[in-house]
């Protein structure tokens, strides 16, 4: 069989549904859209972690802390099952973290914004959290076997981030005037990023991580699942969505809304979102902050072996 | 630094399964790390860490599933018995018959 013919039948297997282990044969162009696209995810998670973590010291109370503590951790543990799959892949670790500090791969564009209340906390860990489990569900059907069973995992992690959250902006909700606004003004500031999370909406056809079954559901069809859970649950609260244009076209059977600026999306995740470089910065310094400890576990087994 | 793959048994009693694997330098902070990763909400009742050089794979079908009738070696191959008890009834019934005569 030649290379092509082989490339040839992998695809026909992936579309008749069949699952790929790590150590299966696989089509070098796979290979490499699989790394790129879980080493995003796992960039995603690890620099996920950094928006919260600013809050961890100003939580309003010690189980919120506990709560948001444990939510941290997860993120960096998911961000740990990931990178073990980029690494099975043929990306070492020590490559990708220099690949990330020094801006080559990218990470979601949700973790390019500041924070500047515990109201971002609430929306971020219900609605970010949310839309994120939207795509890793449909995740867990990968013709990647080992990133479907990972999805599984996190996704199951996860129900615990979106009620913690859900719990956050309700408490506030039911609280004072400045409570409320709190949380009205932290929705304003998301909900932009928040209709970006799931991409352009490429035509199916034209999305080759689809075509390899990396992916189970177009960027669009995971956008209006997402509004069509989480719309009424933001407006039942008392909260305003900041788009007038935002409806349910019952003719159409399909939600319309103000289109996202797609270039302004490109711009975020490339690098130039208002809090890009100093997150970046950030996991830079603690890049070279842990490097003895790296150094001290490595070394210690060089003189030992 | 070696690859070590994770099993978890999630309840006393339980198979182990596969749940994904840790890449430490050695077995104790292996453990640590697997512990850390599978196991942060009381998931693990027990786990087994494996070097990955020890797992022996074989994916081989025409030897897993040799293309041969194994069907004889399952119950559903069996189900023939409803017929077989229904004929020796009536076997029985036609022998009464000859025996007693008609009533
Ligand atoms: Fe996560
Ligand atoms: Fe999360």
């Amino acid at each position: 069989m030649t290379y092509e013919e082989r490339v040839e039948a992998f695809k026909k297997r992936i579309k008749e549904g069949h699952k790929v282990e790590a150590t299966d044969w696989m089509p070098d162009e796979y290979r490499a859209r699989l790394i790129k696209f879980i080493e995003m995810h796992a960039n995603s998670e690890l620099m996920g972690a950094l928006p919260e973590r600013d809050w961890i010291l100003r939580a309003p109370s010690l189980h919120r802390k506990l709560a948001v503590t444990a939510k941290i951790q997860d993120e960096v543990g998911h961000a740990q099952l990931l990178y073990r799959l980029v690494e099975d892949l043929g990306k070492p670790r020590e490559k990708i973290f220099d690949d990330l500090v020094n801006g080559r791969t990218k990470f979601h564009n949700v973790f390019h914004y500041p924070t500047y209340s515990w109201g971002d906390v609430g929306i971020i860990a219900w609605l970010v959290d949310g839309a994120a489990v939207i795509s890793q569900g449909a995740l867990q059907r990968s013709s990647y076997a080992p990133y479907g069973r990972t999805m599984r995992r996190i996704c199951w992690e996860e129900a615990f981030h979106l009620k913690h959250g859900e719990d956050i902006v309700l408490t506030a909700m039911m609280g004072t005037e400045k409570q409320k606004r709190l949380m009205q003004e932290a929705l304003e500031r998301w909900w932009e990023p928040l209709m970006m999370f799931h991409g352009p909406p490429t035509p199916p056809e034209k999305d080759k991580d689809l075509e390899w079954g990396i992916k189970t559901k177009p960027n669009e069809q995971l956008r209006q699942e997402y509004l069509s859970t989480y719309v009424r649950k933001i407006q039942e609260i008392g909260l305003k969505i900041p788009d007038p244009k935002l409806k349910y076209d019952s003719d159409k059977g399909r939600w319309t809304y103000t289109e996202p600026d797609w270039d302004k999306l490109y711009a975020i995740v490339t690098g130039n979102g208002p809090a890009s470089k100093e997150r970046l910065s950030f996991r830079r310094l603690s890049l070279e902050e842990t490097a003895w400890v790296r150094r001290a576990i490595l070394g210690e087994r060089a003189q030992a072996a | 630094m070696h690859v070590w793959e994770v099993f978890r048994q999630e309840q006393e009693g339980e198979p182990m399964i596969h749940v994904g694997s840790v890449v430490a330098p050695d077995r104790e902070r292996a453990l640590e790390y697997a512990r850390d990763i599978y196991s942060r909400r009381y998931e693990a009742y027990r786990l087994w860490l494996v070097p990955r050089e020890e797992v022996v794979e074989v994916t081989d079908l025409d030897f897993l599933q040799p293309p041969v009738d194994r069907t004889y070696r399952m119950g559903i191959a069996y189900r023939v018995t409803v017929e077989k008890r229904r004929q020796i009834k009536e076997m029985f019934e036609n022998l009464a018959k000859e025996v007693y005569g008609e009533s």
